[in-house]
């Protein structure tokens, strides 16, 4: 068995990310995510990652070994959506004190999983390590093993603890014990020529919804989604998926390519983000699909569906045409590729002042260009502080960006709609981007922005440039 | 039986014993001769129809669940706002037994107030003897340092003259000849409760002011800086004017709550018992004279008194129950301008605060539709709000509102993209809401308690604002002016939002996939 630390360098080897591997051998092993500036603010750690990529599993017991900080904190806080068990919702954790810091905790590990399996009887417990129990030295992959012997279940170490980096590790880190663990080990009671997975995709708002009804009039099955309102059998017999879809790339990137390299599944890159986006995702999952074997006339389907959804959509989006005509919009984004809404918003007749491209690829920088025009205001890692600055400079009317930059936008006095996963609406798909316009048309005519731009009547003469630009 | 000595079941759930529940069966079947079921349920919904509703505004002398009370309500209001004041109602002792129970229930506190006690003899030979006895009486037992004197409708009835029976009670000995007995005929067929409030006040105000009903000279006017605050008949007492107290201190404005009952319907528990506490001295009443402006904050609440003192030579400021962003600006901008003084500036990161709250949920109720109904200025300031909060306020109804205040409604409703397809219905009761709200439904009602009937017919969830408010404890001391009660507000909207989203969401198995501890 791999050490953590090995795994740690193997996921940072990954030879299908193209960043990663325009980067020389020693850079490589610094790893993918830059190293955190002790004192400055950062985001979640490797554990997080972890557990965020794999909490949508839903009939899984997550257990948390740690102190209680690490589930106290966090459990349930995602708004991945369930069609059956809510069993992932439920917060399970060792909450270990003080005792088993000294003593150590693989005992009260080993009784949990058993409590939990007599109080639930979940198809598997996913144990997550964290730093704790890491440094004292706890060995989750043995009282794993020791369990799923015992129960007869599968007991899955998630050694993930957050010391050993950032989020993004932490997502891959989660994929290496699925491929470890749970990929192959069980197998669907059918298969057909028309079985995908798709991977990276977490049914946010429901947005897995938005594009599995689509699917399902194409006839193409969705053997295994990792992990969007996923039950533990799926991901364990994804590995008879005839074809499959990256939808985030950089979190679960290593799941795509080692299952293409063990089960022979390609795979593509694609988003159900944006009009053009669904489309050319789509008529790749149909390539796809019938260079695995499957009938030829999916291709001819799969183009007359797209030319429907998309003109119905293009139609919808145009009805907001009048309000949001010349509106400037400026795009933070996180996980969600920023050149994928733009023609959407494009669309319906918005103009992009500018977009970050913290997690974009060379690729995705020129098909913003393409968009945007040469001269397009790409952002790399951005302080609060700069975007402040910049939500100043720039003179946008609305900002799209995750819950956490949400505040920044709002003492700037501009509009604001998330866009990240604690959003309410779901935006994926041809629906979606018609809701996304729609929620930035609410956005922006709401009058508390007139309000927020304006200084107390008797601050007149304090007055910014942001209140010039209201009037 | 269910029903045991060790174990005492309540109406709650003795009714709910099966004895029970077959009693009932029996009785209905055999001796209420109801209906067909069918019947029933083609009632119930005929009356949910346009047919329905245009009968229903056809009424022209029945009113069904009125949204108001009586003047003499009002005129105790008032009364309890002053120092060591008893209320005394000129009248009928049941009224008075009602206005005691109504503030008791809304206020958690009891409510000091007696009557003349008049009876049939009485309303045949008139209420004097009734007005001697029971001043004398008053005097006597509770010993306060004022009596307000207000009436009933059967004083009024027979025309019972209060500055005439006052003045043969005082040569009579009922109490001393220069003692306070201020009064105001309140008649409860004329106007409502903020009726009675004005002519209250404003008789308080005529007393001191005006040479005490002809015994001493009038006050002459010396202007001075303090600044008269004159609340109006506000279910928010208690909360309300400890908030403008305490903006008044951060300006450091000298001034003059006229009627403040905050501390009267707000006593500790700590074992002696207050009849009175609290309240507008009389001194204080009396030197109001010279203050150099006045803020009305319910203007319609206070139509009478306001012309009373502006006939006096002060400026009065006229709002309409400010809540929000925008009407309080106006409220504090007009502090600013009759004081000198500038806005501090702890008043101007408060204002920040109530802004950021409100972009921070600007989401949940943006195009939220609402229908509300209370006294005419409680709705001015609601539908503002409403509107500064990208809702729609579609259905706003007040029995005691007239013409007058609906084209005020209207004026806001106007001046709004939000208020295009608003309605404002003057002189309507809570009858005419029920059709409303199935002919035009909307996402939240706005009201007093008695609008758990309507939520309960129409299924429109009840935001509990105004008065009275009887099933909710202890809302009155929150308040709802200043940008600390428009955020007040706003929570409470807020969390009714939040609630019918988790009880929309919280089916087990069915809906939950939406249950989620993040809004």
């Amino acid at each position: 068995m791999a050490s953590l630390n090995e795994k740690v360098q193997d996921v940072f080897n990954e030879p299908a990310c193209d960043k990663n591997q325009a980067k020389g051998e020693k850079e490589r092993k610094k790893g993918c995510t830059k190293q955190l500036t002790p004192g400055a603010a950062a985001g979640g750690c490797a554990f997080d990652g972890a557990k965020i990529a794999l909490q949508p599993i839903t009939d899984v017991a997550h257990l948390v070994h740690g102190p209680i900080a690490c589930e106290g904190n966090g459990w349930d806080n995602r708004g991945s959506k369930s069609s059956d068990s809510k069993l992932y919702r439920t917060g399970f954790t060792t909450d270990i004190s003080e005792l088993d810091v000294i003593y150590g905790g693989e005992k009260r590990l080993y009784k949990s999983i058993r409590e939990i399996i007599e109080k639930y009887d979940p198809p598997a417990v996913f144990v997550y390590q964290t730093c704790v129990t890491a440094l004292i030295g706890d060995d989750i992959e043995a009282v794993c093993k020791a369990a799923t012997t015992k129960f007869c279940k599968p007991i899955i170490p998630i050694n993930a603890p957050g010391f050993v980096g950032a989020k993004n590790l932490g997502n891959k880190l989660a994929g290496e014990a699925l491929l470890e663990y749970v990929i192959g080990t069980q197998e669907p009671e059918f298969t057909t020529p028309y079985d995908i997975n798709i991977i990276g995709e977490y049914n946010l708002a429901g947005e897995l919804w938005q594009i599995k009804p689509l699917l399902d009039e194409l006839g193409i099955r969705i053997l295994s989604c990792i992990s969007g309102d996923a039950k533990y059998k799926e991901v364990a017999y994804s590995h008879r998926a005839k074809a499959a879809m990256m939808v985030c790339s950089k979190a679960m990137i290593n799941v795509a390519r080692k299952m293409e390299e063990r089960y022979n599944i390609p795979f593509f890159e694609g988003s159900f983000y944006g009009i053009t986006d669904t489309s050319e995702s789509l008529r790749q999952i149909a390539k796809l699909l019938v260079q695995q074997g499957a009938s030829e006339e999916l291709l001819s389907r799969t183009e007359k569906l797209i030319f429907r959804e998309e003109t119905r959509a293009w139609k919808g989006i145009n009805r907001y045409r009048p309000k949001l005509q010349g509106k400037k919009v400026l795009l933070i984004t996180g996980g969600v590729k920023s050149w994928s809404v733009v023609s959407a918003l494009q669309e319906g007749g918005m103009e992009i002042v500018g977009t970050s491209v913290k997690k974009s690829t060379d690729e995705d920088k020129d098909k913003i260009k393409e968009l945007m025009g040469e001269d397009a205001h790409m952002f790399d890692d951005m302080r609060p502080r700069d975007m402040y600055a910049m939500l100043k400079e720039c003179r946008a009317d609305i900002m799209l960006s995750g819950g956490r930059s949400q505040f920044v936008a709002l003492k700037v006095k501009m509009p604001w709609l998330d866009i990240n996963q604690e959003r309410h609406h779901a935006y994926a798909g041809y629906v979606g981007m018609v809701e996304l316009v729609k929620q930035i048309e609410q956005a922006l005519y709401h009058p508390v922005w007139a309000q927020v731009r304006k200084p107390a009547p008797w601050e007149a003469e304090l007055s910014d440039i942001t209140e010039a630009k209201a009037a | 039986m269910s029903q045991s000595a060790e174990k005492v079941l309540d109406h709650f759930k003795l009714f709910r014993e099966p004895e029970y529940e077959e009693m009932f069966a029996k009785k209905k079947a055999e001796f209420e001769y109801p209906v067909p079921n069918e019947a029933l349920q083609h009632t119930i919904e005929w009356t949910k129809t346009e047919d329905y509703r245009e009968k229903n505004f056809a009424r022209e002398a029945l009113t069904v669940n009125p949204a108001k009370a009586c003047q003499p309500l009002g005129a105790v209001f008032a009364a309890n706002g002053f120092e060591g004041t008893l209320p005394f109602v000129h009248g009928s002792q049941g009224c008075v037994a009602y206005y005691r129970s109504h503030f008791s229930r809304h206020f958690k506190e009891p409510t000091s107030c007696v009557s003349s006690s008049m009876t049939e003899d009485a309303a045949v030979f008139g209420g004097l003897n009734n007005m001697i006895d029971g001043l004398a009486n008053s005097y006597s037992l509770y010993k306060p340092k004022m009596i307000a004197v207000s009436t009933t409708c059967m004083a009024e009835v027979i025309g019972d003259d209060l500055n005439a029976f006052i003045k043969t009670s005082k040569e009579k000995g009922s109490v001393p000849a220069e003692y306070d007995v201020p009064f105001a005929h309140t008649p409860a067929f004329v106007g409502s409760h903020i009726t009675g409030y004005d002519n209250a006040l404003h008789g308080v105000l005529k007393h001191f002011w005006d040479g005490k009903a002809g015994t001493v000279p009038p006050l002459v006017r010396k202007e001075n800086d303090s600044i008269n605050f004159i609340g109006g008949f506000d279910g928010y007492v208690v909360g309300n004017n400890r908030e403008i107290k305490r903006i008044f201190k951060e300006f450091g404005i000298n001034h003059t709550m006229l009627c403040d009952p905050s501390d009267a319907w707000d006593t500790p528990t700590d074992g002696e018992f207050r009849m009175y506490d609290g309240g507008t001295t009389l001194e204080d009443a009396a030197n109001a004279i010279h203050a150099k402006a006045t803020i009305a904050m319910q203007t319609i609440s206070t139509e009478k008194t306001v012309k009373f003192i502006e006939e006096h030579g002060q400026e009065v400021i006229k709002l309409h129950h400010p809540v929000g962003v925008g009407a309080t600006d106006e409220f504090i901008m007009e502090l600013s301008r009759i004081t000198g003084k500038a806005i501090p500036d702890s008043i101007t990161l408060e204002r920040g605060r109530l802004v950021d709250a409100i972009a921070d949920s600007s989401a949940h109720i943006h195009g939220k539709k609402f229908a509300l109904y209370g006294d005419p200025d409680t709705m001015l300031g609601l539908t503002a709000f409403l509107l500064e909060l990208g809702a729609e306020p579609v259905t706003v109804l007040s029995t005691n509102g007239d013409k007058a205040w609906a084209e005020k409604v209207q004026a806001l409703f106007d001046a709004s993209p939000f208020g295009t397809n608003c309605k404002v219905y003057p002189k309507k009761d809570l009858w005419h809401m029920r059709s409303l709200l199935f002919t035009d439904p909307v996402d939240f009602l706005i009201g007093n308690t008695y609008g758990k009937y309507l939520d309960r017919d129409t299924k429109t969830p009840l935001i509990r604002i105004g008065f009275p408010i009887f099933d909710r404890h202890h809302k009155h001391r929150y308040p709802v002016w200043g940008y600390q009660g428009a955020m007040n507000v706003l929570v409470t909207i807020l969390d009714k939002i939040f609630d019918e989203m988790d009880a929309d969401t919280n089916g087990i198995g069915t809906t939950d996939y939406s249950f989620d501890i993040i809004r």
